[in-house]
């Protein structure tokens, strides 16, 4: 018997969305305003989903302050305030971002943790990716 | 096809379990452990799965699910002190988890000809829980 328990983080970040293998022309086309050389940026949200059972003794399925400081080392503190392309190798579009975050929480998950269920991006209100097992 | 139903109530609710100490509650709990108690603004989303029926076009009626919902959760939930007021927290701590299965209990078998899919709820804009049932 599982329960699917969200917690949503938040940070602020620059990016710029510009592939190598693209001519400037190509990009502009590909990325419009996403590829302003000179970058952007978004308050990204960051939904982390945790799936498991419910412990008998306390009601919870998952212990929400190791869940957050596990957000803070992978992701929160690495993306704070930062210039994403540096921080990232690969483009650092929403999908791309979403991936990067799932890969690192998932190299650092505690044995014995509930499973990581999903990972919901929101770049804007209207730019959202979802990465995971069930969507 | 899912179609999904959301309603509010304000709660106040302890986190503490008699089965742990002091320090292992306030381990656990945080600021919610708090024993004189605090509150939220739940939102409860109640996700029902079926097929829209080929007269009316809507997979149950939708009054009918609202007066369902105003009566096991609104009339069990709004303005309570959970851990005294809703029977199920006399022995249960009143995690948002723990909640989220209560109110599943509540309202299943009442949302025919649909059926149950999942209930969320939000205890902040932060957190939420979903319940979707034995079977997971």
């Amino acid at each position: 018997m599982s329960v699917r328990v969200a917690r949503r983080y938040t940070f602020p970040a620059a990016h710029r969305l510009h592939s190598t293998q693209l001519s400037d022309a190509e990009n502009r086309a590909m990325y419009g305003k996403c590829n302003n050389p000179l970058g952007h940026g978004h308050n990204y949200e960051v939904v982390v989903v945790v799936k498991g059972p419910v412990d008998a003794v306390t009601g919870r399925a998952v212990d929400l302050a190791r869940l957050d400081q596990l957000a803070e080392e992978q992701f929160l503190k690495p993306f704070r305030y930062r210039d994403l392309n540096r921080e990232m190798a690969v483009i650092p579009t929403t999908e791309n971002l979403a991936v990067e975050i799932e890969t690192r929480l998932r190299a650092a998950w505690p044995a014995g943790f509930p499973a990581l269920d999903k990972i919901r991006i929101l770049e804007t209100e209207r730019n959202i990716c979802e990465v995971g097992h069930e969507l | 096809m899912i179609i999904s139903k959301k309603i509010e109530f304000a709660a106040s609710h302890i986190c503490r379990s008699p089965r742990l100490s002091d320090a292992e509650n306030e381990r656990t709990y945080g600021l919610a452990a708090n024993p004189q108690g605090h509150g939220h603004n739940y939102v409860v989303e109640v996700a029902i799965q079926g097929e829209p029926d080929p007269v009316t076009g809507m997979i149950l009626d939708l009054k009918k699910l609202k007066d369902v919902m105003e009566e096991r959760i609104l009339s069990v939930y709004d303005h309570r002190l959970l851990n005294r007021e809703v029977d199920t927290f006399a022995e249960a701590v009143p995690t948002v988890e723990n909640i989220a299965i209560d109110i599943w209990n509540r309202m299943e078998g009442l949302v025919a000809p649909g059926r149950l899919f999942s209930v969320r709820v939000h205890e902040t804009s932060e957190l939420y829980a979903e319940y979707r049932g034995e079977t997971e």
